[in-house]
């Protein structure tokens, strides 16, 4: 009984869950809700640059959704708005 | 009619004076096909992350217009030819944020900081 009940669980939540790299086990995923579609979050512009530069890497790579655990709609924005930035050399 | 937002990166060697020209030059042209310019916005002198045309850093300009898209074709040719610019981008909105100016802010809390540091 235990045992079904967990893996049920498991399988409703697993959107919800964010892995740090492709290779880690299921058993340490963790939780997280996406940062930028909270109440109250800050809207995202090719101008805010020291929101978009949260979410690129050193080498100035877009970061995947998978570790900053952002929702498919605003990593789309995100997106879009950094390579505008990119184009005005402010990233 | 739509709503845009424009901005024009200048090179770094251009005198206050030129980007005064430079805003009347596009402002100008805005105003003859029927459009107005809500806001304009100097950004100022910032620093390029790369360098472009051998410059390090560029002077912003940004237009916020109303009017439709025959303006922004009239601009964007007029830009290509411009040799004091690096840059153009226009972007259709769908609201202005005309509070907000992510780079004026910045640059007064640095000032602020330095009298306080030099105090």
């Amino acid at each position: 009984m235990y045992r079904k009940k967990k893996t049920n669980n498991k399988k409703n939540r697993q959107s919800n869950f964010a892995k740090l790299s492709i290779f880690q086990p299921n058993k340490y995923k963790f939780k997280k809700s996406c940062p930028l579609s909270l109440n109250g979050a800050p809207v995202i512009d090719y101008k805010n640059i020291k929101l978009l530069k949260k979410y690129i890497s050193d080498n100035g790579k877009i970061l995947p959704s998978r570790i900053t655990s952002i929702c498919q709609k605003k990593q789309r924005e995100l997106s879009i708005s950094i390579k505008r930035a990119r184009n005005l050399a402010l990233i | 009619m739509n709503l845009y937002e424009h901005t024009i990166v200048a090179r770094q060697d251009a005198t206050t004076s030129q980007i005064k020209q430079l805003t009347e030059k596009y402002s100008k042209i805005i105003e003859e096909f029927d459009g107005s310019i809500i806001q304009t916005q100097n950004w100022g002198l910032l620093n390029l992350s790369y360098i472009i045309k051998k410059n390090k850093k560029g002077n912003y300009i940004h237009f916020k217009i109303k009017g439709t898209g025959k303006i922004i074709k009239e601009l964007e040719q007029n830009e290509i030819i411009d040799k004091n610019l690096l840059r153009y981008m226009s972007v259709k909105v769908k609201k202005f944020d005309l509070e907000t100016n992510y780079f004026s802010n910045s640059e007064t809390t640095k000032r602020e900081s330095d009298k306080k540091s030099n105090v």
